[in-house]
């Protein structure tokens, strides 16, 4: 007998906060949920600096996300994989591309999810374990739904311009030009 | 500001970790910008080295490692380099020293390295010094 399971998850109320802003070439946000005591990307990172068996590739990833991408290279194409066949209902918009950091040296476990706005601004969300072939079969669908619902606000956010890009400063501000961002 | 979990952790990070993923990330770049500029494909571009695009897939996507035999092909084919090697260059001072610098081709041209005019020694700003060093 086969059960299924749909997960259906609701995203609430979440502030876009700077994650990191010292980094040469890209400004990096993360979600917080509201309430929440810590934002989705330091719960990520967190989780798995505690844990012998990925503390290593936690640090090969947060160096390729700070150093590679945050002082290097920006957050060109090249280092970010789009998804285009996975993400059903994920409007695209311009430059904006939904997908993962592409940091995928041989058989490396974890994948961290991101919204690519320019390239050097970046939305980090939460990630995980991937153990299946895609996303939807691996343990981390919760989290990998979970992000599809927070790039989905915000691109909308940008789309009815309640959320605007500040490409001079590299930030993201609302429509009232103020720098905290709830939506 | 930067969030204090990444500070930490990256504090933690060995320097070898931050080396290998930096030139990981070059690498990476580097051919699929040479393949755009190319407007090859990974397809075309496995025909042109006579493997399968699953293979170039699994280069270009992490699955398998670069080896130097790998990127040896993929530089022969593309016709450009791909990593390059610092080279050290000896030179003679003007006391009469025979000393060293090493070139960093990635880094970017700094117009204030020239010979004095009517000099064949090369002028190194103080802030290279470092890396000059009397030799034998």
């Amino acid at each position: 007998m086969y059960f299924c399971l749909q997960i259906k998850i609701q995203v609430n109320i979440f502030e876009l906060e700077i994650w990191d802003n010292e980094a040469k070439r890209c400004t990096f946000y993360t979600v917080r949920e509201e309430g929440a005591e810590q934002n989705e990307t330091d719960a990520f990172f967190e989780k798995y600096e505690n844990d012998d068996t990925y503390r290593e590739q936690i640090q090969e990833l947060l160096s390729f996300v700070l150093d590679a991408i945050g002082d290097r290279h920006g957050a060109v194409d090249e280092l970010f994989n789009r998804y285009e066949n996975e993400v059903a209902g994920l409007p695209s918009h311009g430059r904006l591309h939904f997908g993962e950091v592409h940091y995928y040296f041989p058989n490396f476990p974890l994948r961290l999810y991101a919204l690519k706005i320019t390239n050097e601004i970046v939305i980090l969300f939460g990630g995980g374990i991937k153990d299946g072939k895609t996303n939807q079969e691996s343990s981390l669908n919760y989290k990998w739904i979970e992000a599809c619902n927070y790039a989905k606000r915000i691109i909308q956010s940008l789309n009815d311009d309640t959320l605007i890009i500040n490409e001079k400063d590299r930030t993201l501000l609302l429509f009232n030009g103020s720098s905290d961002i709830i939506l | 500001m930067r969030s204090k979990v990444a500070r930490r952790i990256l504090a933690e990070t060995p320097e070898e970790t931050k080396i290998f993923v930096n030139l990981y990330a070059d690498i990476l770049v580097r051919i699929k910008q040479l393949l755009k500029e190319k407007e090859l494909t990974q397809k075309s571009f496995a025909e042109k080295l006579d493997k399968r695009p699953s293979e170039i897939n699994k280069w270009l996507t992490g699955e398998h490692n670069f080896t130097l035999k790998s990127l040896a092909k993929m530089q022969a084919e593309l016709g450009e380099p791909i990593i390059n090697v610092s080279k050290r260059v000896g030179f003679v001072g003007n006391e009469n020293l025979k000393k060293h610098f090493t070139v960093y081709k990635n880094e970017s041209v700094d117009p204030s390295i020239k010979f004095d005019e009517g000099q064949k020694t090369l002028r190194i700003p103080d802030r290279y010094q470092p890396l000059a060093y009397a030799g034998e």
